[in-house]
């Protein structure tokens, strides 16, 4: 279902927000985690947010920008919109077959 | 000890993980309100990062197999340890936040976001505040509570908190995630005089902290780091007990409106912070003036003194201001706590205080609303404690130049403590003195 997002285990849907968060700029970590609880209502924890990054950086689909102060923020590279535009795709998907299966109109 | 522990959990991760992210992950705790869960997860971390092939120490050796073997069991052990202690805290915490003793004392509103926070306790610094989703008035939703303090200011965006917190500091709160509100500054104060009121500019990039005698502003645009401005003195003299509209910012954040006497307003230019200078100083007559409010446009004043006397100033040129109306008949409109209006010779009670106020304006500077309140208090040890009041809300048309037309008012019958008036004019906002309960009323 996760497609390459598979081998990233309990940090699939960490790095599914993140890359969403990156989407539409480079953010430092405290901004990823305020702006996934604004958008998701997700309260990511540092560790989480620290787990998915060291893994999203060493697949090259996030890239550390240079240190302000103790800041680092991190943008997303074209393979990671390319992955995250692929899982966007399966999950639409998913809520085709689901609205087909359960009869619901959602968010029509 | 949650901080604390967090942040020794953060040197438990292997040396190369430390290089790369130990920097930037202290800076995010730093913003961070560390929970158990905050604990939990980056013991998972540390763990996970331990067995991660591209983390993991080379080699093996006995002695490293102890240490690898050390680590997590001294994590398990502490985690026991915290973990009982912060469930035992929260049910600490829990039940006195349910006692609510002492009342809501003040509330902030951040319209934009449908939030609310209100503050509760006897002691200013010991309060604790409860954040609302007010969305839905009818049905507002607790999300969250901590001890921070009070008074509380939201700034305009609704993202950041001003408290007076413990050792009467200014604290900054991001309830950016109003689940999950974090400390993110403290201001120190450097003369130790008492602190008495915060308010911040429209923009939202300076607070103004008001202590006994003066002002300071500070460049808050980015909260996590505050900076101090070098400004000139502008004082304070004979501050009444805090109120929101007791100093205030001018809708476009140029002028800075402060009580410096009993009857006096001083209007200061802040256009430019560092070479903020007087513009002018409003006199109305000879009575203690308890609040204030700027209209939408910025271009008039209303003030309501210690005896119910509204005035309006034209600001139309803020270096001449213009008293263009006083109102001084409308204390024998507004209920005693009994909910009558004629005491032709004495106050119904010997009990009952001095009146408190809220003034305000709508959002399309057409009507003035003034709310004053009757309270009847008795002392309970330190503790003054409402035992009843009535509210009366007084509103007029008022003109662009300041003229007011029409009258007409509104009672409404509750026990509550420290009124205050909503940003949008006509919804009344009132403690109950014995709870954490917030009552909203919206006028008719």
């Amino acid at each position: 279902m996760h497609g390459k997002f598979d081998d990233l285990g309990r940090f699939a849907d960490p790095s599914l927000l993140i890359l969403t968060s990156l989407a539409d700029g480079p953010k430092h970590g405290y901004a990823i985690m305020t702006d996934v609880a604004d958008f998701s209502g997700v309260g990511m924890e540092p560790g989480t947010l620290y787990g998915a990054l060291s893994r999203l950086e060493r697949r090259g689909w996030v890239r550390p920008l240079e240190t302000q102060e103790r800041r680092r923020p991190y943008e997303i590279t074209a393979a990671g919109e390319a992955v995250l535009a692929e899982q966007v795709t399966t999950m639409q998907e998913i809520v085709r077959v689901a609205r087909l299966r359960t009869g619901m109109a959602w968010g029509s | 000890m949650a901080d604390w522990l967090s942040r020794h959990l953060v040197a438990w991760h292997p040396p190369r993980w430390r290089e790369r992210y130990r920097e930037e992950m202290l800076d995010v705790l730093d913003q961070h309100q560390v929970s158990a869960w905050t604990v939990l997860d980056l013991a998972g971390s540390a763990l996970s990062a331990h067995a991660d092939p591209a983390y993991r120490m080379a080699g093996f050796s006995m002695a490293r197999l102890r240490r690898a073997v050390a680590g997590p069991a001294m994590i398990l052990a502490t985690l026991v340890l915290v973990l009982g202690t912060l469930v035992a805290f929260a049910a600490y915490q829990e039940r006195w936040h349910l006692s609510g003793e002492g009342g809501v004392g003040e509330v902030a509103f951040a319209p934009g976001r449908g939030l609310l926070v209100s503050a509760v306790g006897i002691a200013h610094q010991d309060s604790m505040d409860t954040v609302w989703d007010v969305t839905d008035p009818a049905r507002p939703r607790q999300l969250s509570a901590f001890q921070g303090g009070e008074p509380t200011v939201l700034s305009p965006d609704g993202r950041t908190l001003a408290t007076v917190s413990f050792g009467g500091q200014p604290v900054l709160w991001s309830i950016t995630d109003p689940r999950r509100p974090a400390r993110i500054a403290v201001l120190p104060t450097k003369d130790g005089s008492a602190l008495w009121g915060e308010a911040f500019s429209p923009s939202g990039g300076i607070l103004a902290v008001a202590y006994t005698d003066r002002i300071y502003l500070w460049d808050v645009a980015s909260p996590t780091r505050p900076r101090l401005l070098r400004t000139p003195e502008m004082p304070v003299t004979n501050p009444p007990p805090y109120a929101p509209q007791e100093f205030a910012f001018s809708p476009d954040g140029r002028m800075l409106a402060i009580l410096t006497g009993t009857d006096q307003v001083t209007l200061w230019n802040v256009a430019d912070p560092a070479r903020a200078a007087r513009l002018a100083t409003l006199t109305g007559p000879r009575d203690a003036l308890q609040a204030i409010a700027f209209s939408p446009g910025g271009n008039l004043l209303a003030g309501v003194t210690y005896h119910g006397i509204v005035l309006v100033f034209s600001l139309a040129d803020p270096a001449r201001p213009v008293l263009t109306t006083t109102i001084s008949d409308i204390m024998p409109d507004a209920l005693w706590p009994d909910g009558l209006l004629q005491h032709p010779d004495a106050p119904p009670c010997p009990s009952c205080g001095p009146a408190d106020y809220a003034v305000g304006f709508t959002p399309d500077g057409r009507s003035l609303t003034v709310l004053v309140e009757r309270q009847e208090s008795s002392v309970s040890g330190d503790a003054a404690i409402t035992n009843d009041s009535r509210d009366t809300v007084f509103t007029w048309n008022v003109t662009g130049s300041g003229a007011v037309t029409g009258f007409s008012t509104a009672f409404r019958d509750v026990v509550g403590d420290l009124p205050a008036l909503a940003p949008d004019g006509r919804t009344v906002v009132d403690g109950a003195p014995h709870s954490n309960a917030v009552y909203l009323w919206t006028l008719p």
